[in-house]
């Protein structure tokens, strides 16, 4: 279910009929669209003129396309096509603001974006700038440069969006020049486009009115011939404002003493516009000036809107009149309203259209708000039966977002919260999360308290943005309604609530996984299974995924894998695909775990396939896939590989992956460089993965600080990896559990290093019958993979008390289990004792190939260190396909023809992929892509 | 609402703030302000002064200043008594 566009939203305005040409500024934007600039910012103040300016401007370009002007201007402007959005706060929301973007574009490039909306209809929409990404990709070819205009960007108030933004920017191809009108600057780096040239700025003082514009705009636009003294003083008083002059000419129209007028204006201290709006509405006829009031609570006005508005204001008595009298009263003025509209913008009274055909106007937001501060102050009781109004208009016409806000505005929370729930499937189908929270946030708590399904889905909404406090009150809320509500005799038979003791089930589950408690996760889960009806894919698929992860978590892991997969594939068939990919993470995790590498290779596979399935733009998920896939082939040895695999994914950006990725992806490299010998290296990325570290329902069977650990110990730094056993609480007499296997696992390590270096029994006594009891833990959870690692360790532990027989006992079941999976490094990482015991091995015959084999992979891996280093911005796909020819003896024609792009983009690309690199030619940008392993 | 909610609230004390534009502005406008104080000072200017909720509320504030057009002079905390000090003045 995607977003509905308002198509009223993208409508380019047409510049007024008559309206002041302001050469010197249009002059400025065209120049910095002929020098390629990237933004056009027009940022000032409200009612300083500056979306009729950008509308006159784009009316410029089509009268050159159409009539033909000088070359120059041709050239400049016949390739432009215009896109636009207006934007309001409802855009707030990424996924509505991106949807609305993509649409915009397509009114100008039907072809493109296709992707880009599937994507963002999908339950769990890649980040903005993977939607974004996709896009330029689609842009880049098109043979002629859109302007897209985004009118009024100050009501966005989102820190995702100013990103997005900024990144579309940095990654703006040379089709593309974006327009932004705004009241506060954005939160873009706009000192570095401003010092890259990059940027045209139109600001406050840049769109005053001179004394000329000021002189032609009274005397041209609003028909007034004033004398030069008048118009002095008009521009002094009004400083230039435009908003203030026209208000002012308006006041005039019509007045016998002009010169009174100005002269009482010019020696008045009173905010412009209470002065003079009070003015104009003094001068308007009863019926005009009510309306203007009336309908200033509006953000879109029609003929049917504002007579439904006023209709019912109107009708003295009725607040409860029956429908067909309203629409029969409707009728009677419904000509009036369209009447009053058509006036209101021929009189330029700050009505602006928003369609062609009429049907849509707005006011001018500064007129609207002081209309408002008027009717709130003449009729304060009116202002929210006319949202009621509104809000029923709304609803009547299937609106139900614009219902809502004048719901909530009305303060009619009762009925909004009617509405919202109603609302919640649409919304949470469309990923439209955020502005759910917000309408949920406005509603008094005590309401949605009191109405379960409501309740039930805030906390959805909770747990799914990250929130957990004030959750358990909201299920408890929950819980007693439905205890209750046999008693009260209160219905439960709509489809609504009967979903709903499943769903409870469900984040009874979600959340008690997340506190840890297994017991509640499994009990609430086979709950949610046994009252989830069967066709709910998503609920079915919820519920068995968290029971497998109650499994993994307590160390059954056949069960664990069997019913995440069964979950998962539900899942899927509920048409989550995203999810379904995410999921694939813990099925290879549990995989390796269990000692079957090959079948998580085929896992991670399924993975690439399924998102590649998906299309363009790659699919959330793609990027982990790497990071697990690089993992198994360092255990196979082929390092070089596993490398590839990692850069793979900066490559493709970070935002490929879920939010956990960058903490994943960091571990990797460090193990890879572990593996390589790069300890120190090894040790500062999982430092930074720390930092990064994000939680989610997975368990976490690794956890970073035991990773460093086993690097101090692998250094020598025993001082640090004690304080580390301490500070877990850790000691060779745990209980076992398998969420402390890895941390187990490594204080047996750790206890083997301390006896090499102090000789003392007890470490290696108290190693041994660790490593005894966790070998046996593991073998009970059927946990392979985690027993050969125990195997190793007992192989070395026999050895380092000379005790070889027994240490080729331990080794040859090791080998025996590894073997069919082709481990390597777990055996080679323990360097020169473990090779002694392997030729040991291979003397007495004990798996030879497979001994063989292991034996030759000693000593190769820091041959081929690779020299690492991630780029702060990462390179685009298509920038990696411009540098692979760089690498050639290709002329710049040449390479253009090969990507198929032109020249310029060519260029655009090079000088983007020079400045990642931080090089600035080609040859240099060569050698760094080498030393980088990009090429 | 639960105890522990009033309680908090009882501790939290509004910060006062002081905002100065340029221009006289009708009292109607001080509904629109959230109920702030509104006082014409001699200098063409207008105070609006009172306790803001928090950070966001100020922000919000702003915001209303700025779709309205009106230039922006000054914004400080103050104390009440101060506020009020002011008020008298003018």
């Amino acid at each position: 279910m995607s977003i509905p566009v308002l198509v009223t939203k993208l409508y380019v305005p047409p510049p007024r009929p008559s309206v002041v040409r302001r050469p010197r500024l249009l002059q400025r934007l065209n120049k910095g669209l002929l020098a390629g600039r990237k933004l056009s910012l027009i940022s000032a103040p409200a009612g300083f003129g500056k979306t009729t300016l950008v509308s006159s401007w784009i009316d410029d370009f089509r009268w050159a396309r159409d009539e033909g002007q000088s070359e120059a201007a041709r050239r400049a402007t016949i390739v432009h096509r215009v896109a636009w959005l207006s934007l309001d706060e409802g855009d707030n929301d990424p996924v509505r603001f991106l949807t609305y973007l993509v649409a915009a574009l397509q009114t100008r490039a039907p072809s493109i974006g296709a992707a880009a909306l599937t994507a963002l209809d999908s339950p769990q929409p890649p980040p903005p700038e993977a939607i974004l990404t996709a896009l330029l990709n689609e842009i880049t070819p098109l043979p002629d440069q859109i302007v897209l205009v985004l009118d009024d960007y100050h009501v966005l108030d989102s820190k995702p969006i100013d990103r997005a933004l900024t990144f579309l920017l940095d990654h703006l191809p040379p089709q593309l020049h974006l327009v932004i009108t705004t009241r506060e600057d954005p939160s873009f780096p706009l000192a570095r486009y401003r010092a890259r040239d990059q940027m045209t700025e139109l600001r406050a003082a840049d769109l005053r009115f001179t004394p000329a514009e000021a002189a032609e705009f009274l005397h041209q636009v609003m028909g007034l011939h004033l004398s030069a003294a008048d118009i002095s003083a008009l521009e002094d008083r009004t400083e230039g404002w435009i908003a203030g002059l026209q208000l002012a000419a308006l006041s005039m129209q019509g007045r016998e003493d002009i010169q009174g007028f100005i002269r009482a204006f010019a020696g008045d201290h009173r905010y412009i516009v209470d002065y003079l709006v009070e003015e104009v509405l003094r001068r308007q006829p009863e019926p005009i000036r009510r309306f203007l009031l009336q309908t200033a609570i509006l953000d879109r006005l029609s003929g049917p809107l504002c007579d439904a508005v006023l209709g019912t204001m109107n009708d003295k008595q009725g607040t409860m009149s029956e429908p067909s009298q309203r629409e029969a009263a409707s009728f009677i003025i419904h000509r009036s309203s369209f009447e009053i509209l058509e006036h209101l913008e021929r009189a330029n009274l700050f009505l602006i259209p928003l369609d062609n055909q009429r049907q849509w106007y707005r006011y001018h937001h500064l007129f609207a708000d002081v209309l408002q501060a008027h009717l709130r102050a003449e009729q304060p009781a009116l202002v929210p039966m006319l949202h009621r109004c509104a809000s029923a208009w709304y609803e009547q016409h299937g609106l139900a977002a614009d219902a809502i806000r004048h719901a909530l505005a009305a303060q009619d929370f009762e009925h909004a919260a009617d509405l919202i729930e109603r609302a919640v499937p649409d919304m949470r189908r469309s990923r439209q999360e955020a502005t759910l929270l917000a309408w949920l946030q406005a509603l008094p708590d005590a309401l949605v308290r009191a109405r379960p399904v409501l309740n039930i889905h805030y906390v959805g909404t909770l747990l799914q943005t990250g929130q957990l406090d004030g959750v358990e009150a909201r299920l408890r809320d929950a819980e007693r309604w439905l205890d209750t509500a046999a008693d009260r005799g209160e219905r439960t038979d709509s489809p609504a609530a009967e979903s709903l003791p499943g769903w409870l089930a469900i984040y009874r589950a979600g959340y008690a996984l997340m506190q840890g408690d297994i017991t509640a996760t499994i009990t609430y889960a086979r709950r949610a299974l046994a009252l989830i009806a069967e066709e709910d894919h998503l609920g079915r698929g919820a519920a068995t995924a968290l029971l497998g992860l109650a499994y993994w978590t307590s160390g059954d892991l056949e069960a664990a894998h069997q019913t995440f997969a069964a979950g998962m594939a539900s899942v899927q068939k509920g048409g989550y695909v995203a999810d379904a990919i995410g999921g694939l993470i813990a099925l290879a995790d549990i995989r390796m775990t269990q000692g079957r590498l090959r079948e998580a290779m085929r896992t991670y596979e399924r993975g690439l396939r399924l998102a590649a399935e998906q299309g363009e733009p790659v699919l959330r998920g793609t990027a982990d896939m790497y990071v697990g896939i690089s993992e198994l082939y360092r255990e196979h040895n082929e390092l070089g590989v596993a490398a590839q695999h990692l850069l793979k994914s900066p490559a493709l950006g970070e935002h490929r992956g879920f939010p956990q990725h960058p903490y994943r992806w960091r571990v990797a490299m460090a193990r890879l460089q572990q593996t390589q010998g790069d300890l120190d290296g090894a040790l500062s990325l999982l430092d930074e993965a720390e930092r990064l570290y994000v939680s989610d329902f997975f368990p976490n069977v690794r956890p970073i600080p035991a990773l460093k650990t086993r690097v101090w110990v692998a250094q020598g730094r025993l001082g640090e990896a004690l304080d580390w056993a301490r500070e877990r609480g850790l000691s060779a007499h745990d209980d076992l559990s398998y969420l402390r296997e890895f941390e187990h696992i490594t204080l047996a390590r750790l206890l083997l290093a301390r006896y090499q270096r102090d000789r003392a029994n007890d470490f290696l006594g108290g190693a041994r019958r660790l490593l005894a009891r966790l070998l046996q833990a593991a073998e009970a959870g059927g946990r392979t993979g985690s027993a050969i690692e125990i195997l190793v360790l007992q192989a070395l532990a026999c050895q380092l008390q000379g005790d070889i027989p027994a240490a080729l006992v331990a080794l040859e079941r090791a080998l025996t289990l590894a073997e069919p999976e082709g481990y390597i490094r777990l055996f080679v990482d323990h360097g020169p004792p473990m090779a002694a015991l392997l030729e040991r091995a291979v003397k007495q015959g004990i798996t030879l190939t497979y001994s063989r084999q292991l034996l030759s992979a000693f000593g190769q891996a820091e041959d081929r260190a690779p020299v690492y280093q991630a780029l702060i911005e990462p390179l685009s796909e298509r920038e990696l396909d411009v540098l692979r020819l760089l690498g050639t003896d290709l002329s710049g024609p040449d390479m253009a023809d090969e990507l198929t792009v032109s020249l310029n983009t060519l260029r655009t690309h090079t000088k983007n992929i020079y400045a990642k690199l931080g090089v600035n030619n080609r040859r240099a940008a060569v050698h760094r892509a080498t030393e980088l392993k990009l090429l | 609402m639960s105890v522990t909610d009033e309680a908090a609230e009882e501790h939290h004390e509004p910060d006062w703030y002081e905002m100065r534009l340029k221009g006289h502005l009708d009292a109607r406008w001080a509904d629109w302000f959230d109920g702030l104080s509104l006082t014409h000072a001699d200098d063409g200017t207008t105070i609006l002064c009172g306790p803001v909720l928090d950070q966001t509320a100020l922000y919000g504030l702003l915001r209303k200043v700025r779709d309205l057009g009106l230039p922006l002079v000054s914004v400080i905390q103050v104390h009440p008594q101060q506020a009020d000090v002011l008020d008298d003045k003018s």
